[in-house]
């Protein structure tokens, strides 16, 4: 069994003045295939007046999961930082991340991800916009 | 058995274990195409137009081929037309190239109606472009009877061209065919179990000595089905094992869809065995698991994998702990085995029996009579039948599929209730 935090974000698209972005985090534990249990989560919203760059998404991811008390690498859909190689990307982050490989951790992304999309509807429904 | 010769051009300055590798996997391919390799030749030098490798190669080629008896010659580059007609006048024999070749082997293996468009499409896709050039390089030779043919050249193209969108259609509706093969098969109280794993892993070595050392359940419905299914028997759990091609690496992407096709019956199956070569370094077997869950990403739902960790006799001990627990977050149920040795196998049929889909048991009591015989002779197909009593009324202990305890389920005599 693996302690995982997976993460997604939301509304990376401009609406109106600016970027209205949620960003979901999830604690989960996982085996190699499968979601065994899932611990907490955290939910986030950012705007930003500019299209965010990847020092900015680090600092969203960081902040939402500074909030998860449970420990455990960061999974990170590649896509969300920009293609970097993992790497490079590891150095961005003050703690442990990884791009998702095995289908468990897929399957948290893919959760988190329903997660921040359906905050950030309920978020925008709630302002007004859209 | 065809007898083949294997020819490989390796680019100057290119690293030599990689060559190795490249031309590793060329003899598997072969072998997994029922040929028999009678030579290699390799040559380092930049690729020829006319013929791939040097002309002079070619020429010792063509006398390998001769005192050899080969019926064919493999090269493991794609080759152009030019170089294929060029290369077969003077080999006197036929030549075929790496993608020809899996494309043989997809053929042979593709059992679904699905799986064998999308084969012959691939393989239409393949001929496309080079079907421009056939024509043209026939009349470069002022062969005698094509200059009268007129618009053969564009009409065999564009019938290239109707034959793929044909196939496409084809394929579009007939998605669900490969459904019905997996019920039909569960309808007859099988659950079906699938090796899956990159070459040379060792899949068809533990396919092998699964079905020697299980007792095989007499079905000639399957047994004829092909030669690489087999019916087994998992602790009185009826299986039916299926070897696959399984992963091949760097495939074209015209391929790829062929490719999945062909690995409808892992992705159908109920249990897929995952078979990985621990002998690899670990990188290398990290690398082949992220890809292997990436293949089966939104594709199996529902479906257990089993890791089998293979070749665990290659492998010092204190190297494979290492490896193992570098790769565990990659490997579901993982078992270690050695196909060859035996090494394992109880621990790996114990785990294969644990992941089949959940059947449950239940006592049912029927009247005597023709009907209820006939419905014993059904459920000795569909299930296990743990016991039977042949009183006043045939009582039965019996471990089925939920679908079948439901059809019996009103002759159920569990816990309370009573015997009417
Ligand atoms: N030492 C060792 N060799 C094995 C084992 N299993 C398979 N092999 C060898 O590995 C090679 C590839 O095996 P094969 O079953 O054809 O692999 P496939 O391509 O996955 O079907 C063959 O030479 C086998 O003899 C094993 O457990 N130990
Ligand atoms: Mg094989």
């Amino acid at each position: 069994m693996f302690s995982i935090i997976a993460v997604d974000i939301s509304g990376r698209h401009k609406i109106k003045d600016g970027y209205y972005m949620v960003c979901a985090a999830v604690a989960l534990e996982v085996s190699a295939s499968h979601i065994e249990s899932i611990s907490q989560t955290a939910i986030k919203p950012f705007l930003s007046p500019g299209p965010p760059d990847v020092l900015a998404i680090v600092n969203i991811i960081e902040a939402t999961v500074s909030e998860i008390e449970s420990s455990g690498p960061i999974i990170v859909e590649k896509g969300d930082l920009y293609n970097r190689p993992e790497w490079i990307s590891k150095k961005m982050f003050s703690r442990d991340m990884k791009y998702q490989e095995s289908l468990s951790e897929r399957l948290a992304i893919e959760f988190a991800h329903h997660i921040s999309l359906s905050s950030r509807k309920l978020l925008m429904k709630e302002l007004d916009i859209e | 058995m065809k007898k083949v010769i294997l020819v490989q051009r390796n680019e100057p300055g290119s690293d030599n274990g990689v060559n190795e590798g490249k031309l590793a996997e060329l003899k598997e391919l072969a072998r997994a195409a029922h040929y028999q390799v009678v030579g290699v030749l390799t040559q380092t030098r930049y690729p020829d137009r006319k013929y791939q490798v040097g002309r002079g190669k070619v020429d010792e080629l063509a006398v390998f081929v001769e005192v050899s008896g080969a019926d064919k010659v493999i090269f493991n580059h794609q080759l152009s037309t030019t170089q294929i007609y060029n290369i077969s006048e003077t080999c006197k024999c036929e030549v075929i190239d790496r993608f020809n070749l899996i494309l043989e082997i997809f053929a042979s293996r593709a059992t679904t109606r699905r799986a064998k468009l999308q084969v012959e499409l691939a393989r239409l896709q393949y001929e496309l472009p080079k079907a421009r050039s056939i024509v043209s390089l026939l009349k470069k030779d002022e062969r005698p009877g094509f200059m009268g043919l007129g618009g053969y050249e564009d009409s065999y193209e564009q019938d290239v061209k109707k034959r793929i969108v044909r196939i496409r259609n084809e394929i579009h509706s007939s998605c669900k065919s490969s459904e019905s093969l997996r019920s039909f098969r569960h309808e007859r109280g099988f659950s079906l179990v699938a090796l899956a794993g990159y070459t040379n892993a060792g899949k068809s070595t533990l396919f092998q000595s699964l079905v020697k050392e299980g007792t095989e359940v007499e079905d000639m419905l399957f047994t004829t089905l092909s030669p690489t299914t087999r019916s087994l028997s998992i602790n009185q759990r009826r299986v039916l094992l299926t070897d696959t091609v399984g992963f091949i690496e760097d495939l074209p992407h015209w391929m790829v869809d062929a490719f999945r096709s062909t690995l409808d019956e892992i992705f159908l199956a109920d249990v897929i065995l995952l078979v990985v070569d621990m002998s690899d370094p670990v990188e290398v077997i990290r690398q082949k698991l992220v890809v292997s869950h990436d293949i089966f990403w939104k594709r199996i739902e529902g479906v257990e994998i089993v890791t089998v960790l293979n070749k665990v006799d290659m492998v010092e001990p204190d190297d494979l702990k290492r490896k193992v627990d570098e790769i565990s977050y990659l490997a579901p149920h993982p078992v270690l085995i050695s196909a060859s040795s035996g090494d394992g196998f109880e621990a790996l049929v114990d785990k294969i029996y644990e992941n089949l889909p959940q059947w449950d048991r239940s006592r049912i009591a029927l009247d005597m009579s023709e009907e209820s015989l006939s419905m014993v002779s059904w459920l000795y197909d569909e299930g296990i039948v743990h016991s039977i009593d042949y009183g006043e009324q045939i009582v039965l202990d019996i471990e089925a599929r939920e679908e079948i305890l439901q059809k019996v389920s009103k002759f159920n005599i569990d816990d309370h209730r009573v015997l009417s």
